[in-house]
């Protein structure tokens, strides 16, 4: 078997008495769409920032194309190829689209500026380059973070809720974008609640409920599966 | 636009290299205060204004360098020159020691932490007698240098604005940017934020250690309680808030300002300078918390330039 994009390998983390991620397990395997799924507070987004640093893990493995990452820094983490999204849009709202990208950038600025401009044109803000970020509306900022988490050419993708908030034309063009980048050979793990967006686009589904993976497989088999409907429906 | 500009700053900057030569002790004494106080804005202005650190202490690197300053005047002999680059270095080595720890710490924290190490430092300047006078004080020997420092001071108010300048348009800048803007997106993107305030810090603190050190010649005799006072700090925050934090010009826009304002309602109204000042504060805060220039970059959508 190939190197794994992603090994995660019983992964704990509480926050005082809340076990919010309680040894999930999970493989991503290189150039491949993932959605990750569950009810709310099953510890989607806890295992998102155990991934990138952003919370310490109690216990358990991280590997990122078989080197192990956990115990490193957020930007480290990022720098090594793991870019991702929020939940909550964290763009730079006093910095202009243009220079929410750029600052991810060093050395030659010409080549950063055409890169910048190039990933704007991607999601059709380019006309918008020189307003401040905070300005825009919040599916134009959703574009501006999505875009300038691609500035590193990270070869992992984490989306926090991408449909979120999002009209569907909007939506569309970032589901297109989302599948050129698999096509590119990125890997995604995108946590989502539209359950359209899951199904039409990811191959490989995780479902956590409670902080433990409870099932995982293809979209199809995961509606099947009586776990899931009852995390979701109760029993 | 920016000819006319350069042109007009090239006439003042003339104008205040040859006004030693016919202005009055008082008014040469007044400019090289302003010199001074647009060192002190514009360095708390890289910190503070750039990645929203706010350091309430930060009178403390004046006090250091004025100290480091004072005593190699006083009890090695060097010349006041080298002294200052010195009291400079010493204000960036603080900078490092306290930083590193401190700037881990979020909001207020920061802030508090800043405070309590320029309280710490007064407590240790007074302490430690042999070496600075105690609570007594250090003299320096009598030299009058008011004119080379007038260049001096000058040259450094000058320095920190161009500093400015550089940093902002600078993608070093904007990184710095980012950790006021949202630290935690700026480190999943990969920046290294710890570093860029370190730096950000350190930047801040050489010139406060400077303009101490020339402050001390200048004045010939330093006490605890004239070097590391809370009501300096205050004024650095007041005249950076009032010209427009994170840009270039706001701390110097602020200094004149405030300064001129201050001496001149001081000499009127010698009880009312006190109030008036908290009531420009509360003004400010409450009324235009960007400053002057951040109204005007807002409205008229100027570059962070300015």
């Amino acid at each position: 078997m190939a190197t794994a994009a992603l090994e995660i390998e019983g992964l704990r983390k509480s926050f005082g008495g809340v076990l919010a991620v309680n040894g999930v397990s999970l493989r991503l395997e290189p150039g491949r769409i993932y959605g990750l799924i569950g009810p709310n507070g099953s510890g989607k987004t806890t295992l998102f920032n155990c991934i990138t640093g952003l919370e310490r893990r109690d216990e358990g493995r991280v590997f990122f194309n078989g080197q192990p990452i956990d115990g490193l820094k957020p930007y480290q983490i990022a720098r090594q190829g793991i870019g991702r999204t929020f939940q909550v849009i964290r763009v730079f709202p006093e910095l202009t689209a243009l220079e929410n990208l750029l600052v991810v950038t060093q050395g030659d600025r010409a080549a950063a500026m055409e890169r910048a401009l190039e990933l704007l044109r991607f999601v059709k803000l380019e006309g918008l380059k020189g307003e401040f970020a905070g300005n825009l509306s919040y599916g134009q900022q959703k574009l501006v973070e999505f875009v300038r988490m691609l500035m590193r050419d990270p070869s992992l993708i984490l989306l926090d809720e991408p449909a979120a908030g999002v009209n569907r034309t909007l939506l569309n063009d970032l589901l297109d974008a989302v599948r050129r980048l698999r096509d590119q050979g990125k890997t995604v793990l995108l946590v989502e609640h539209d359950m359209k967006v899951v199904m039409g686009l990811c191959e490989t589904v995780f479902v956590l409920d409670h902080g433990e993976k409870i099932a995982e497989g293809s979209p199809g088999a995961i509606q099947m599966d009586e776990r899931v409907i009852e995390a979701y429906f109760g029993r | 636009m920016t000819r006319a500009f350069l042109g007009a700053l090239g006439v003042a900057l003339a104008a205040l290299a040859l006004y030693p030569f016919f202005g009055t002790g008082y008014g040469v004494r007044a400019t090289l205060q302003i010199f001074m106080w647009i060192a002190l804005a514009g360095s708390w202005n890289l910190i503070s204004g750039l990645t929203g650190y706010v350091s309430f202490g930060h009178v403390a690197f004046f006090g250091a360098g004025a100290y480091a300053g004072a005593i190699l005047v006083a009890k090695v002999g060097w010349s006041w020159p080298a002294a200052s680059l010195v009291g400079g270095v010493a204000a960036c080595v603080l900078a490092l020691v306290i930083g590193y720890p401190c700037l881990r710490l979020k909001g207020p924290y920061f802030a508090i932490a800043m405070l309590g190490l320029n309280e710490v430092l007064r407590a240790l300047v007074s302490y430690f007698e042999g070496l600075t006078g105690g609570g007594s004080g250090l003299s320096l020997p009598t030299l009058d240098a008011t004119i080379p420092i007038y260049y001096v001071m000058g040259v450094l108010a000058a320095a920190v604005t161009l500093l400015t300048y550089l940093i902002i348009t600078s993608r070093f800048g904007l990184r710095l940017m980012t950790i006021r803007e949202d630290e935690v997106a700026a480190e999943a993107l990969g920046i290294d934020t710890a570093r860029h305030k370190l730096y950000a810090f350190l930047l801040s603190a050489a010139g406060p250690g400077i303009a101490g050190a020339l402050t001390a010649r200048d004045q010939g005799y330093i006490e605890p309680i004239s070097v590391f006072p809370l009501a300096m700090t205050i004024t650095m925050i007041v005249m950076v808030l009032f010209g427009g934090k994170g840009t270039v010009w706001g701390p110097v826009l602020g200094a004149v300002v405030l300064f001129v304002s201050q001496e001149f309602v001081w000499a009127r109204f010698p009880y009312l300078h006190q109030l008036l000042f908290g009531a420009i504060i509360v003004a400010v805060v409450l009324l235009m918390p960007r400053g002057v220039l951040g109204i005007l970059q807002m409205k008229y959508r100027l570059p962070r330039t300015i």
